[in-house]
């Protein structure tokens, strides 16, 4: 027996279950003619879990529902009370004082980015659907606040109960909004209300993470001292603990009222009380590209604002910062009297309080016109671009070559030849790469490429199953192996499988198109400081946009279906990608690249061999949160007319099923999870 | 504090039957009565046009947007009075689930003519020749064939919350073409507009009176009338072995109101009774809002005053 045999064997033994599962899966799929069930989960076997749920769920309204309209009077008290205010002062009071606010926690340039924003907004004309949504952000984030504060430090405090609260913020994130919009609605009521409640929920947990963290990096010298000073518990806390977290929880903030607002705009959908959200959606909804534009930049607007301010007075608690501002009582005298010498100057100068008409400038209409002719000249180049990443890329992955392959989008029949030197070719790499000792990437390469031959639809759910299990076992052991059959099993006897794995298709498109995309756009931004500064606004925007901003322009040029969902999804994901990898490649040490060089390192080497495995744990980070980034964003894109799971809860929102919300919702949530988990067990392995 | 205005209003409303047969009372002329205003500018228009006009009777009222299924549940529990424009064809499940339980009532149609089926833009009769007989469709099957459809023909069909018409009748009359579901109104009607202004293939379930018909010019697909035995008989029909393989029905479209509306604001209910919307003037008003760039206040109130004669009526009707 000569060496290569060996080796080949070797690799044979080690990958045995593999095989295993491998024949198992050819088989049925030689059988799934005759047994349809195969790939179909067949309903029989599945458990009316959203009856359940529904029946549980009218039950508790019932009895608790009371309790709950009496919370939402309050809540609803509280945001009228805000609204009347902002809506009620004069636009100039409230400009000056966003922009003495800004001024403080970031000096001139600040300032000056304020006054310009508010500028758009009342030259735009969304002035009071503006501040109607600035209401609920302000009656929702001290919500949001203090509940995430107090659990974050519940959880700091108590191991116990930091072991139920982080699943349950897994939970909380991982759920799209739009499932759990249903049961708010019944519970609460129609009105903000609801809007308010799901943004307190989607919105508390990076406040409750960093409060954790925050606590957790307190140096324990701080708290030597305290105890040695003779601190009670709660001078401690107070003098001791806070001010050392400060920092991490104004971080935690900036992020609660991203997500605040982020959420405001979704709930948008159920309505109620004629916010800039609605003005968007409905716009699009009408096709009225020009409008929804100038609506959704009001949006952006908005949300660079809030995080400049927030992150701002977050930077100013570093020991480096240069600007101070005004001594706080004095910054309040300020404002006091700005507001005051403004509300009587609005009282001569009636233009000064509500925005005159004449000064209302919208090119919506323009907008529109440039955008038909810009279809009608080049729409014929963009149907070719669409139906190129279709036929190509989308329809392979969806269906399989064996299906993809026709005349009529390929140009060619896949004639069983071809069919039979795909498999000859695939059987060939695999063995190479035994006979090489690499058995992992012979058995990647022959899944990989009967995934693509049969396609995310066309897969025996058994095998599924199995490879995620044996995947799980082996990265994870036992309690991984059984999550994602939890998992898997939770889909396939709620019958949503089929959609589920339309998910898995649209979503694994676009994880590869950012994992590509996003990790040269990475590397470039770690090789030149140059494109590091052009690279990081950009980035910074699309993370700040609320989600369904990014669907305007992709729903303009390519209209309704898959490929517009991509694009929006690529969007949004690829973000943590291009960060990460650029984080990971400068974080590289320079020692490490001082030897890769003396020791005669060509770049490219250096590349491959020293910087590129050093920076992999960063990558894969990445990586995970461009997964949970593509699978948040998936529900949105339901807007624009994909299938799969975000298309089953707006279903069931148009229904007013909260059982079949929750459940496609957590099917989504675990989804999520089980990415999250198999990733992060491959970077613990590393 | 609620809870007395709504005893007081009953009482008043029970003494007012004791007193005076007929006539209604003008009822809780200080609580606003709250109307949806959903997602099309059609709604609106009907919307505006009613409040105003109950303005003008003295009452007071409040525009409250509302998503169209979540407005059920406000509806139900009272938090919106009433929505004027409720395509029955499209109000999804809660509709009835809510009328069933007596928290909504049906206040009567609003007469708007309608009409829905399958549509195209006029450039299509050249394309596909024989339109708009249905029949045009089996031989020009392969203008349609897309992507996602291959090897069937495509016809865009409406959002999948908005139920499964077009599949439906497609395959009652077993043809080869395959339903779409755009994302929403919007997107039907950005594929209209760019088929219109690219000519290329293309045939959409839709529905008028709708605004873009102001703009692009489209025929309907005349698939057999629409007849009750079509939906008992699979005998009636081209396809002797299915039921379904017809046109639509015109659509209804309701007023529907909180089940309380009544008791609270007598006259106004009544008034909403005798409250019908013309098409032609909605489509005329639509134009003028979502293309020519008119506010709907300013619209409303000229039309509202132009339309005096016609409503007059239903005021006195209401307040006799």
């Amino acid at each position: 027996m000569n060496r290569t045999a060996k080796r080949t064997l070797r690799s044979a033994r080690l990958a045995w279950p593999w095989l295993v599962l491998i024949i198992i899966s050819a088989i049925l799929i030689l059988l799934r003619d005759s047994y349809p069930q195969i790939i179909a989960y067949p309903d029989g076997l599945t458990l009316p879990l959203a009856d359940w749920v529904n029946v549980g769920a009218d039950w508790f309204i019932a009895h608790a529902q009371s309790f709950f309209r009496a919370l939402a009077e309050g809540l609803g008290f509280a945001f009228i009370l805000v609204q009347n205010i902002l809506t009620g002062l004069p636009w100039l009071t409230l400009a000056l004082i966003v922009a003495l606010v800004a001024w403080q926690g970031g000096g001139n340039r600040l300032a000056a980015l304020s006054v310009a924003g508010l500028l758009y907004v009342l030259i735009s004309g969304y002035w009071v659907q503006t501040m109607n949504t600035l209401s609920l952000v302000v009656v929702a984030l001290p919500l949001a606040v203090i509940l995430g504060f107090a659990f974050g430090y519940l959880g700091y405090r108590s191991k116990a109960a930091r072991k139920i609260i982080m699943p349950v913020l897994d939970l909380m994130q991982t759920i799209p909004a739009f499932a759990y919009l249903i049961p708010i609605l019944l519970l609460f009521g129609f009105g903000p209300v609801v809007g308010l409640v799901a943004s307190v929920i989607f919105a508390a947990p990076p406040m409750v993470r960093n409060t954790v963290l925050g606590f957790q990096s307190i140096p324990p010298a701080i708290l030597e001292s305290a105890r040695m000073s003779g601190c009670t518990g709660w001078q401690r806390f107070l003098w001791a603990e806070l001010p050392t977290a400060w920092r991490q929880m104004l971080i935690g903030i900036n992020q609660t009222t991203m997500a605040t607002l982020s959420m405001i705009i979704i709930a948008a959908i159920i309505g109620g009380f004629e916010d800039i959200g609605w003005e968007v959606l409905s716009s699009m909804r009408k096709a009225q590209f020009g409008q929804s534009l100038m609506s959704g930049l009001v949006i952006v607007v908005l949300a660079i604002l809030l995080d400049r301010i927030t992150s701002a007075y977050a930077a100013r608690q570093l020991p480096t910062a240069s600007f101070a501002g005004l001594p706080t009582l004095h910054f309040f005298g300020l404002i006091v009297v700005v507001t005051g010498l403004s509300i009587a100057a609005s009282y001569v100068i009636p233009g000064l309080w509500r925005w005159p008409e004449w000064a209302v400038w919208s090119p919506a209409q323009d907008i529109n016109k440039w955008t038909e002719t810009f279809l009608i000249r080049y729409g014929s180049a963009m149907d070719t671009l669409k139906n190129t990443a279709t036929y190509f890329v989308l329809l392979p992955v969806k269906i399989g070559l064996e299906k993809a392959i026709v005349p009529f989008t390929w140009g060619v029949t896949f004639v069983p030849a071809a069919k039979t030197a795909y498999w000859a070719i695939a059987t060939l790499f695999c063995l190479v790469a035994f006979a090489l000792g690499a058995w992992r990437l012979g058995i990647a390469l022959i899944i990989g490429l009967a995934f693509l031959y049969f396609g995310a639809t066309g897969l025996p759910w058994v095998s599924v199953l199995g490879f995620a299990m044996l995947l799980a076992y082996q990265l994870g052991g036992w309690r991984l192996a059984a999550f994602v059959g939890g998992s898997t099993a939770y889909l396939l006897v709620n019958g949503i499988w089929q959609q589920a794995m339309l998910s898995v298709y649209l979503c694994s498109v676009a994880v590869l198109i950012c994992i590509v995309f996003g990790g040269l756009l990475g590397i470039w931004g770690a090789s030149s400081k140059w494109a590091s500064n052009v690279i990081r606004p950009i980035n910074d925007m699309l993370q700040t946009l609320p989600q369904f901003v990014l669907l305007i322009p992709a729903l303009m040029l390519f209209q309704v279906g898959e490929f517009t969902a991509l694009l929006a999804i690529v969007a949004y994901a690829i973000v943590p990608m291009v960060r990460y990898t650029e984080f990971g490649l400068r974080s590289v040490s320079p020692t490490l690249i001082d030897a890769g060089i003396s020791s005669g390192c060509s770049p490219w080497q250096l590349f491959w061999q020293v910087r590129l495995p050093q920076a992999l744990p960063q990558i894969l980070i990445g990586m995970n949160q461009t997964v949970l980034y593509a699978l948040g964003m998936l529900v949105i894109a339901a807007l624009v007319g994909t299938t799969g799971l975000g298309q089953l809860i707006f279903l069931a929102l148009g229904r007013a099923d909260a059982g079949a919300g929750l459940v496609a919702g957590l099917g989504m949530a675990l989804l999520a999870m089980t990415v999250d988990r198999i990733l992060q067990a491959v970077v613990r392995r590393m | 504090m609620k809870m007395i205005q709504n005893l007081s209003a009953a009482l008043l409303a029970g003494a007012s039957t004791l007193g005076m047969a007929q006539a209604a009372e003008m009822g809780a002329v200080d609580t606003p009565i709250k109307l949806a205003i959903n997602e099309w500018t059609g709604q609106h228009i009907t919307t505006h046009t009613a409040g105003e006009i109950l303005k003008s009777m003295g009452y007071t009222v409040e525009y409250v947007t509302a998503g169209l299924y979540p407005q059920f549940t406000a509806l139900g529990d009272g938090d919106l009075a009433a929505s004027l424009e409720i395509w029955l064809n499209n109000a999804g499940d809660i509709y009835p689930k809510m009328k069933e339980a007596g928290k909504t009532v049906d206040i009567g149609p609003l007469g708007l003519e309608t009409r829905e089926s399958w549509m195209y833009p006029i450039h299509m009769e050249e394309t596909c020749p024989g339109l708009p007989d249905w029949k045009a469709l089996l031989a020009c099957k392969d203008v349609l064939v897309t992507a996602d459809t291959f090897p069937k023909g495509r016809i865009l069909s409406y959002p999948a919350d908005w139920g499964t018409r077009s599949a439906d009748i497609i395959s009652a009359l077993d043809i080869d073409y395959k339903a779409i579901p755009a994302g929403s109104e919007g997107a039907l009607v950005a594929e209209l507009k760019s088929s219109a202004a690219r000519k290329t293939p293309l045939v959409m379930m839709f529905w008028k009176p709708h605004w873009v018909f102001a703009e692009v010019e489209a025929g309907w697909v005349e698939l057999p009338a629409y007849e009750p035995e079509c939906d008992t008989d699979p005998a009636w029909g081209p396809n002797p072995n299915a039921t379904g393989d017809c046109g639509v029905a015109p659509p209804i479209t309701m007023k529907v109101a909180w089940s309380g509306f009544e008791e609270k604001w007598p006259a106004a209910y009544a008034f909403l009774e005798e409250f019908k919307m013309n098409t032609a003037d909605q489509e005329r008003m639509m134009k003028a809002i979502d293309q020519d760039g008119e506010k709907i206040e300013d619209v409303i109130a000229a039309y509202v005053e132009e339309t005096k004669a016609t409503w007059t009526p239903w005021v006195e009707a209401a307040q006799q």
